[in-house]
């Protein structure tokens, strides 16, 4: 009995912040995204106002297409990247160590300082230009334009935080009896087979991990498309994120803002949901 | 086993040493053009190592605007959000992993569920709470929300049930109490864990960018990720000094990893553990 005190005395404080910080303001966003608040008059129930006049607007769903497709892209890219290199430093060549180390500098960089060095990096005269131009391509306007914005914003996601999973798969692989590749390899299986019988379903787990952070870490950025492109050529990068905060602090419309949160709260659960029947033989955490 | 020539291992170094180079070029561009004469940005052949140093891009840019201000803003708050979540964490990592009691499952399943509350989600209604506390322009109001992160606690529970429940119990029965049992004999075998926690931490408190700049509007609480913006979007300001900037905020958290990284060897499995 004592001892079950203790353990609620432990766990307490934190589950007392998370109802204070994190589930209280969600209840609080679902009323709001009910009502009409500017923070001079109180709050006034317009029933599904909200929702229904943002499904007509169509900067909204510019930018919850622009979530759901950089969700998806980031997501898969941080994923396979993150594997490759491991892969790639997990192999016995000398300096493979040290190579992770550097590599994982990318995840030591304040986003903010990713941001504006990409910014310059992406610039129609900079340096991603200029390696590029060897290989015949002119002169990409990859900030300004429609088709290049977005996937640019793709790209400096990858690159900052793909070296974190990076090191989570390189756990995973450093994990796996050396046993079983030897097996595999008096079998025959060498390569591709055997990545795919032993490796994979091995570092499954981790896989899953990786998936489900690197999806909800898409979900909520902000600072990416605010800083490298503003949210443009047009609206084609502004995100979900982005226009909470337009709409609460530029226009101060707290309760569209409230709606848009419980639009992208419902985007992350549903994520969420399906990487778990996606994954469930992967018993849970 | 057939071994190979162990010769064959030293052509692996090329592509990989051209890779991690490749992924490392941002880098080395931002920490060369902190350098540079500020005339000479995009020219069509960049020198890596310039022509000429210019390391008084460093002191000009902190003078150009209150950076001084700004960097110990973001220090006092990310050091209170470390230790808020090394503190609380682990109490809550440990009593998950180690106490039964009536809700314990479902306890750990609403903390991990708020791993899908992040503050962008909660932007408004926190941002309301923060302001009917009167903690806008405040440090509290910038930490507050940020003190404990569901994933520190997933973190710490899978580090400790990783310790072994008859040494809790041996020292219960030496009459030895709660928190000298935490304190005594599961803290020092949790380190690795530690380190990774805090580092996590700071580094993330380090990066907060919608949350200060939705409650902090004075330049006295300004962090430094809002200087900086304002201080990139002023067009005077010359793109070597923003990158100076830009170096100055990468030190404390590569000097952080540092200073933890023999720790952070052995916790780095952890972060993407396995029940």
């Amino acid at each position: 009995m004592r001892l079950r005190l203790w353990g609620v005395a432990f766990v307490l404080p934190a589950l007392l912040f998370f109802a204070f910080f994190k589930y209280g303001p969600m209840g609080w966003a679902f009323w709001l995204s009910f009502t009409s608040y500017d923070m001079l008059s109180p709050p006034r129930f317009v029933g599904i106002d909200n929702f229904a006049s943002l499904a007509a607007d169509p900067v909204f769903v510019q930018s919850l297409q622009n979530t759901l497709g950089y969700i998806v892209a980031s997501t898969l890219l941080i994923t396979l990247a993150a594997l490759l290199l491991a892969l790639a430093v997990s192999t016995p060549v000398p300096g493979a160590r040290a190579c992770m180390s550097a590599i994982f500098l990318t995840n030591v960089m304040p986003i903010i300082a990713v941001c504006l060095v990409w910014r310059f990096l992406l610039h129609p005269h900079g340096l991603v230009n200029q390696l590029l131009a060897p290989f015949g391509a002119g002169r990409i306007d990859w900030l300004t334009s429609d088709t290049t914005a977005m996937p640019a914003i793709v790209m400096v996601t990858v690159w900052r935080f793909a070296p974190y999973f990076m090191v989570v798969f390189v756990a995973a692989l450093a994990a796996i009896p050396a046993e079983y590749y030897e097996a595999a390899a008096i079998d025959g299986a060498r390569g591709l087979r055997r990545f795919r019988s032993i490796t994979l379903p091995l570092i499954l787990p981790q896989l899953f991990f990786v998936v489900v952070v690197a999806a909800l870490l898409s979900a909520r950025l902000f600072l990416m498309p605010y800083i490298v492109t503003g949210g443009g050529p047009g609206g084609a990068t502004r995100v979900l994120s982005m226009l909470i905060y337009e709409t609460g602090f530029s226009y101060l419309k707290m309760g569209r803002a409230a709606a848009i949160s419980v639009v992208l709260f419902a985007i992350v659960l549903a994520l969420t949901l399906a990487q778990m029947k996606l994954f469930m033989r992967d018993e849970e955490a | 086993m057939k071994r190979r020539l162990p010769g064959l291992r030293w052509l692996g170094l090329p592509p990989l040493a051209g890779l991690t180079l490749l992924v490392l070029l941002p880098v080395l561009w931002m920490l060369s053009t902190s350098f540079q004469a500020s005339e000479k940005m995009f020219q069509l052949a960049m020198d890596w190592i310039p022509r000429s140093w210019h390391p008084e891009n460093y002191p000009n840019a902190l003078h150009r605007a209150p950076f001084p201000l700004f960097f110990f803003n973001s220090i006092v708050v990310s050091l209170v959000v470390m230790a808020g979540n090394v503190v609380f964490c682990t109490l809550a990592g440990y009593g998950l992993a180690k106490f039964r009691f009536p809700g314990d499952r479902f306890a750990l399943l609403a903390i991990l569920s708020t791993l899908m509350l992040p503050l962008e989600v909660t932007l408004v209604p926190t941002f309301l709470i923060v302001h009917s506390l009167g903690w806008l322009n405040t440090y509290q109001g910038i930490f507050a929300p940020l003190l404990v992160d569901a994933f520190g606690i997933f973190l710490m529970r899978q580090f400790v049930l990783g310790v072994p429940t008859d040494y809790l119990e041996a020292a219960r029965i030496d009459g030895a109490g709660e928190v000298r049992i935490l304190w005594r004999i599961v803290l020092p075998q949790c380190k690795p864990a530690l380190a990774v926690l805090a580092l996590f931490a700071y580094r993330d408190s380090w990066d907060q960018f919608l949350w200060p700049l939705a409650v902090v509007s004075r330049d006295e609480y300004r962090t430094y990720p809002l200087g900086l913006v304002r201080f990139a979007e002023d067009y005077g300001n010359p793109q070597t000094e923003q990158m100076a900037v830009a170096v100055m905020a990468t030190v404390p958290v590569f000097v952080l990893f540092l200073l933890l990284q023999r720790l952070l060897k052995r916790g780095f499995g952890l972060t993407g553990l396995k029940g």
